[in-house]
């Protein structure tokens, strides 16, 4: 009993000896974060935060959400199926999705599916442009996707009901629970989507076959305030899902795919005087289950287990001038009815330094991951960012960020490929930000070039994955934020637009479906009890031949979503409104053949039922 | 096949001639379609559905890309991953492997006719034996137990179907019977002798160890099946069809790897291997390790994709990239290029109409 205190207190009490005779500071409203690294380490890289209201206006699933709010573009199999990005013209498994600080894409597929994550469950989703692997390790070349759950440590209690009901029998219940004093948090949130998806294709008489979807979503975090110095943080999220995909045929036999991911993740942490330290511990577990025909109970399936422990220590070295050293230990157990059974251990260690002195700043970081799966790399990111007003800033980054083989590429049976390397990057970013009273405004150029990228060839009978394609992107991206209040009227808007080469160094052809092209803009309007907005999308043609040939380009599309509701409670908040999506009846497609639905209306109701 | 047509074309044409001979009469054969003089080729195309199309090549030279789109703009397309196109009478009946559809033109003018969608899945190759259609079908690709054949009744198109359980792929007739090359992706080692009047496998021809059928032809009799196993050797055998036995076998030299696409033109044999094609007298003891001629390719997995010897002259279509459109070649039977045309995305067999 005495052995098992001991233990539990010595780690995070290593720091603590120290600097006992330190007073330890009482932080009031302190926003608690778990990915701390976010707001701390990417001060010279663009982030962009998708706050909840925005995450409410949105369709539940997060590719929505993405595809109107930023600069990616997303391939979608049709409403609801498969959707991989494509963040600054590269890969679906180059753009990383972290979760509370940990990274969740697949290890089977490298990459993550956006239509099995629903924004609902979030307190908050950010978007940080370019390079991101010396902290969040892999996938992390194109950008990265924060999602987060932070919370107060305040007297909370807050119940809300979101219900909506749309086209096509599609319906969303949504319940979240907020508890909380200033010793503990509890958040509860819970979800269930689920469509018959049956649409018209506009202009045909062919509707959407097989489409029908569900997913079942929960959130659960809880916070305790041990004392002044110790913290202890729970994260839990569980995603149950089954889609039928979509057919292009009518003919084509039926297929339908099961994902079922958990991710828990247990944080203790421990402030004490400068020194502020994380023990984390995450269990992750991913499974999807693949039915080549509806009509048969024979699937495919692949499955990983991951644990990971992780110490993170955050030195404060003097005003402005923080230091943090990173050490973690992955192990990830794959198997599935096509790869062999494997497990893989990495140990990696980070440094993040980050100094500012008055108008300059500067952070350098460092990462090294030891293994024997594969080379890995030395990995790092230099930036600095100088404040000349307080209307302009400008920053510059470097950084060297980098994909691991999967388990599909190292282990699939008959031609899995276990001397494979990781695929790198080396990228340049320089942004400027613009800030003005009602407005801001932000310009980056950027420039990535890939090599070792990874892709599947024949070798006899067999396919195996080779380190063999160099790709070379640059482009830039321009944000646009204002406000604007005249009496109780209050307006905003929000754009985004992106110009994005990547082409295949060898045959120096843009890659197949990255437009040149995409711009997002999103309006909204309050007043007093009144609310609305319009949303809007432009994505330029795409090309689905290798060698370019435009004959074959997907056309170029404009679609917006208009949203209307009104406040009918007097002392809680009951929202009742109307979306109507895709009000000009388009006629698109993100993939050929895999278009997505007319004009379509959903009603929503908002009911907070909480008492402070 | 082939020369029956011809045969018959010919009496046409004379009869008319004489029936309507006139010093001041200007003869004129009515054109029975677009596409009557040239050949085909099948793009098998990728999972975007605008890449699986077909091609027309005229006798002058004249390429068209997507016949089917052009002819027939308002129908539904042909479905994806083209597997084999076949020439039923007046008819061509296209099979699409992953939308589990053939549809049916009029080989002339490619007009859309109907489709047959039912009893169908994954169907691969098809024959016309005593006046019905047969297709098989390979099902679960990983299982040779749920192979079938589509039986089609052309009077109205309405389908049936008959188990096979045995690896089911390339398909022939010949006097009467199906003849079944029971051979998929190096699985499989018989022909199977199908008698469709009583609807059954009358004789599974035995070929041995892992001598796995990939392409067959007839010629006087004979039916003569290249093999090839998973260590990449390959094998000829000649069947006696009088008998279904075999009559005896050559060997593929161990340097050719994996021998495929079986053709006999000119009373030789020819196939392929690689990027080169090789040929053999019809009753040859030995194969020789020299290609009568080789092309370049930069096809990572696309290598002499479709290939066929046609009246004297070599035609092989190049696989590509699979992710743009391609090219065939028409080369001499000394190995000179003659005639290069471009196509779509993946082609895979050419189609003669005579």
């Amino acid at each position: 009993m005495i052995r098992k205190n001991l233990f539990t207190v010595l780690m995070p009490l290593l720091c603590c000896i120290v600097y006992a005779q330190q007073k330890p500071v009482h932080k009031l409203d302190e926003l608690i974060i778990a990915d701390a690294q976010l707001k701390k380490f990417s001060e010279t890289q663009s982030l962009q935060v998708l706050n909840d209201s925005v995450l409410r206006k949105s369709q539940p699933l997060l590719t929505q959400l993405l595809a109107y709010n930023t600069s990616i573009y997303f391939k979608e199999y049709g409403l609801g199926m498969i959707s991989s990005p494509s963040f600054r013209g590269t890969t679906s498994s180059q753009t990383a999705v972290v979760w509370n600080g940990i990274n969740i894409n697949s290890q089977l597929s490298g990459q993550t599916d956006f239509n099995t994550l629903n924004a609902s469950d979030f307190s908050s989703i950010q978007v940080r442009a370019g390079g991101g692997s010396v902290i969040y390790g892999s996938s992390a070349i194109g950008g990265s996707i924060h999602l987060n759950n932070d919370f107060f440590f305040k007297d909370t209690f807050q119940n809300r009901l979101r219900l909506e009901y749309g086209s096509f029998s599609t319906s969303l219940a949504n319940y979240s629970l907020k508890a909380a004093s200033e010793k503990i948090y509890c958040g509860f949130t819970i979800t269930r989507f689920d469509s018959e998806n049956d649409y018209e294709i506009p202009d045909s008489e062919r509707k959407n076959l097989n489409g029908a979807f569900y997913n079942t979503s929960s959130n659960l975090t809880f916070g305790y305030k041990i004392n002044a110095v110790n913290t202890l943080k729970f994260y839990s999220y569980l995603f149950e899902g089954e889609r039928h995909l979509s057919l292009i045929y009518p003919t084509e036999t039926p297929t339908k795919y099961n994902n079922l991911n958990l991710r828990n993740l247990l944080e203790w942490n421990v402030v004490s005087g400068k020194f502020n330290s994380k023990v984390k511990l995450a269990l992750l577990n991913e499974k999807y289950k693949y039915y080549p025909n509806i009509k048969n109970e024979q699937f495919t399936y692949g499955q990983v287990e991951t644990a990971m422990i992780k110490y993170d220590l955050l030195y404060d070295l003097a005003t402005d001038m923080k230091l943090n050293v990173v050490a973690d230990f992955t192990q990830n157990k794959g198997k599935g009815s096509d790869i062999e059974s494997k497990s893989r251990q990495i140990s990696s260690f980070n440094a993040m330094f980050s100094h500012k002195v008055k108008r300059f700043l500067y952070e350098i970081a460092v990462r090294q991951e030891i293994t024997t799966n594969y080379s890995s790399p030395f990995l790092y990111s230099g930036g600095m960012k100088y404040r000349f007003s307080d209307f302009y800033t400008s920053r510059l980054n470097a950084s060297k960020n980098f994909r691991i083989p999967s388990f599909d590429d190292l282990y699939w049976m008959n031609g899995g490929n276990p001397n494979l390397q990781p695929e790198t990057s080396k990228q340049l970013e320089w942004g400027n930000d613009f800030t003005l009273k009602k407005m801001s405004f932000e310009l980056v150029g950027f420039y990535n070039d890939i090599s070792n990228m990874i892709r599947w060839l024949p070798a006899g009978q067999l396919w195996t994955p080779v380190n063999i394609d160099k790709v070379k992107s640059y482009g830039i991206e321009a944000k646009l934020n204002g406000k604007l209040k005249i009496g109780e009227h209050l307006f905003s808007c929000f754009g985004t637009y992106a110009y994005t080469v990547s082409e295949n160094k060898e045959i120096q052809k843009q890659l197949i479906y990255v437009p040149y092209h995409k711009a997002t803009l999103s309006l909204g309007y309050h007043f007093r009890k009144l609310s609305a907005f319009g949303q809007h999308m432009f994505v330029d043609e795409v090309f689905t031949r290798s060698d370019n040939n435009p004959r074959y380009n997907l056309e170029a599309y404009w679609v917006s979503n208009f949203g209307l509701d009104y406040d009918f409670g007097k002392k809680n908040s009951y929202k009742i409104g109307l979306k109507m999506q895709n009000v000009q009846n388009v006629k698109y497609e993100s993939v050929e053949g895999r278009f997505m639905p007319g004009r379509n209306f959903t009603v929503y109701a908002i009911l907070n039922l909480n008492e402070s | 096949m082939k020369s029956t047509w011809k045969l018959f074309l010919t009496a046409t044409l004379v009869s008319v001639f004489l029936a309507s001979c006139n010093k001041d009469d200007t003869f004129e054969k009515a054109p029975l379609g677009d596409y009557e003089n040239g050949f085909f080729v099948l793009n098998e195309g990728n999972s975007n559905p605008s890449t699986a199309s077909v091609t027309f090549i005229r006798n002058d030279g004249a390429v068209e890309q997507d016949v089917f789109g052009n002819v027939n703009p308002d129908e539904l397309g042909m479905g994806s991953y083209l597997q084999s196109m076949f020439f039923v009478e007046d008819k061509a009946f296209i099979i699409s492997g992953s939308a589990n559809k053939i549809t049916v033109v009029n080989r002339f003018t490619f007009k859309y006719l109907t489709s047959i969608t039912t009893d169908l899945e994954n169907p691969r190759y098809g024959a016309l034996v005593n006046g019905k259609v047969y297709i098989t079908n390979a099902a679960d690709f990983s299982s040779s137990t749920d192979d079938f054949l589509t039986v089609v009744n052309l009077e109205n198109y309405s389908t049936s179907t008959i188990a096979l359980a045995n690896w089911s792929e390339k398909v022939l007739e010949y006097n009467g019977k199906l003849y079944i090359a029971n051979g998929c992706f190096g699985n499989g080692n018989t022909v199977t002798v199908f008698n469709t009047v009583t609807g059954t496998a009358e004789e599974v021809i035995a070929l041995g160890g892992t001598n796995s059928p990939n392409s067959m032809e007839v010629k006087d009799g004979v039916l003569y099946v290249l093999t090839s196993d998973s260590s990449s050797a390959g094998a000829i055998f000649r069947i006696n069809l009088s008998n279904n036995q075999i009559a005896s076998s050559v060997s593929v030299p161990s340097e050719i790897d994996n021998p495929k696409q079986l053709d006999i033109e000119n009373n030789q044999l020819f196939f392929t291997s690689g990027t080169s094609v090789y040929s053999a007298g019809l009753s040859t003891v030995s194969i020789s390790t020299t290609p009568i001629m080789t092309y370049n390719s930069t096809s990572a997995w696309g290598q002499m994709y479709g290939f066929e010897i046609h009246e004297g002259k070599i035609y092989i279509a190049d696989g590509g990239d699979f992710a743009s459109d391609s090219a065939v070649y028409q080369y001499s039977m000394t190995g000179a290029l003659l005639d290069t045309y471009a196509v779509g995305v993946g082609p895979n067999g050419f189609y003669f109409q005579y």
